[in-house]
């Protein structure tokens, strides 16, 4: 622990150095301030030489406000992504898929978007549940919170936010609701949450909700 | 801010849960800005540590000085991740380089001696 924190220490006075001289700043404006978890960040482009779990990246990790925004304020919006790729944040340690141990008994509360929406919430709906993520808005369900995804497809965007456990339906519930809120999402528009094992044995192309809000 | 003097006679005043950490040496402090000494204070909420940041307070973040560096491992994220403007700065920082480093001509002598 404390190796590592020297190092970002060293990290900072380096970045002083080449970037901006932060001494015209008051000391309060260079305190970061540290998230509740590390979270990592998954790049996913389809590749046809390589399988569907080596064509995920892994991007970087963070663990502070400030290290999210330096991230998020130097890659590309998910709306100007490719079309088959993907972005995803999980805990550290989590992998994007259903088969990780956390995920396993778990499912996703899934945002399918119109086409037309990519330019007019894609882009918000995905900060906005990464702000949820990373601020621990689920509060006490926030353990609950494995990840989110955003799928860029040309059918129709979608956004999922993954949950560990699906059977705990005051969890996955009042996750389910406070996204809704924090979307704002139209009233007569409902979400459902699809459970993995159930999206793995599907038939056909629909998977039956196992709540909805 | 401070109540009435009506509502302060009836509210019970307790007070502020504190700890005296001794510091005997430099060493003993904690090595980041963020954390104090025995403990971290911001992060100790009732009923738990849970580190919460309500949306406009991560938003307000977004322009801070830090925020605007660059990711600390910039060179591993690939490059068509990485918006527009970044792409050319990163290769301009390369010729800049390139450009800095002393060419060592071989011909040159550094100087003569006499055998």
């Amino acid at each position: 622990m404390a190796t590592s924190n020297t190092e970002e220490i060293e990290e900072v006075e380096r970045k002083e150095q080449e970037v901006v001289n932060f001494d015209e700043f008051p000391p309060e404006v260079l305190i970061k301030h540290p998230l509740q978890h590390t979270w990592t960040l998954w790049y996913y482009e389809p590749d046809r030489n390589k399988t569907w779990e080596e064509s995920q990246r892994k991007i970087t990790s963070f663990d502070t406000a400030e290290d999210f925004w330096s991230l998020y304020n130097h890659i590309k919006a998910a709306s100007e992504l490719r079309q088959g790729c993907d972005y995803s944040m999980f805990k550290e340690g989590i992998r994007p898929m259903w088969e990780d141990d956390a995920n396993k008994c778990g499912g996703r509360w899934l945002i399918n978007l119109e086409k037309k929406q990519r330019n007019t919430d894609l882009d918000h709906f995905w900060l906005e549940i990464l702000l949820c993520m990373i601020g621990e808005a689920f509060n006490e369900y926030s353990d609950d919170i494995c990840g989110a995804v955003v799928n860029i497809r040309t059918k129709g965007d979608k956004l999922g936010v993954w949950t560990a456990n699906a059977n705990s339906e005051e969890s996955v519930m009042e996750i389910g609701r406070k996204l809704r809120e924090r979307l704002k999402i139209a009233s007569k528009v409902t979400i459902g949450y699809q459970i993995h094992k159930d999206v793995m044995v599907k038939v056909g192309s629909q998977t039956k909700n196992a709540y909805i809000v | 801010m401070s109540a009435s003097p009506i509502a302060r006679q009836t509210t019970q005043s307790q007070n502020i849960p504190s700890k005296r950490v001794v510091i005997n040496d430099p060493s003993q402090l904690p090595i980041d800005y963020s954390s104090t000494p025995g403990g971290t204070l911001f992060s100790t909420t009732p009923g738990g540590t849970r580190i919460v940041y309500e949306r406009d307070f991560l938003m307000n973040l977004r322009n801070s000085p830090i925020s605007q560096t660059p990711p600390r491992n910039m060179p591993s994220i690939p490059g068509e991740l990485l918006k527009n403007t970044l792409q050319n700065f990163s290769t301009s920082a390369k010729n800049q380089i390139n450009k800095d480093t002393p060419v060592i001509e071989e011909s040159a002598e550094q100087f003569e001696m006499d055998m």
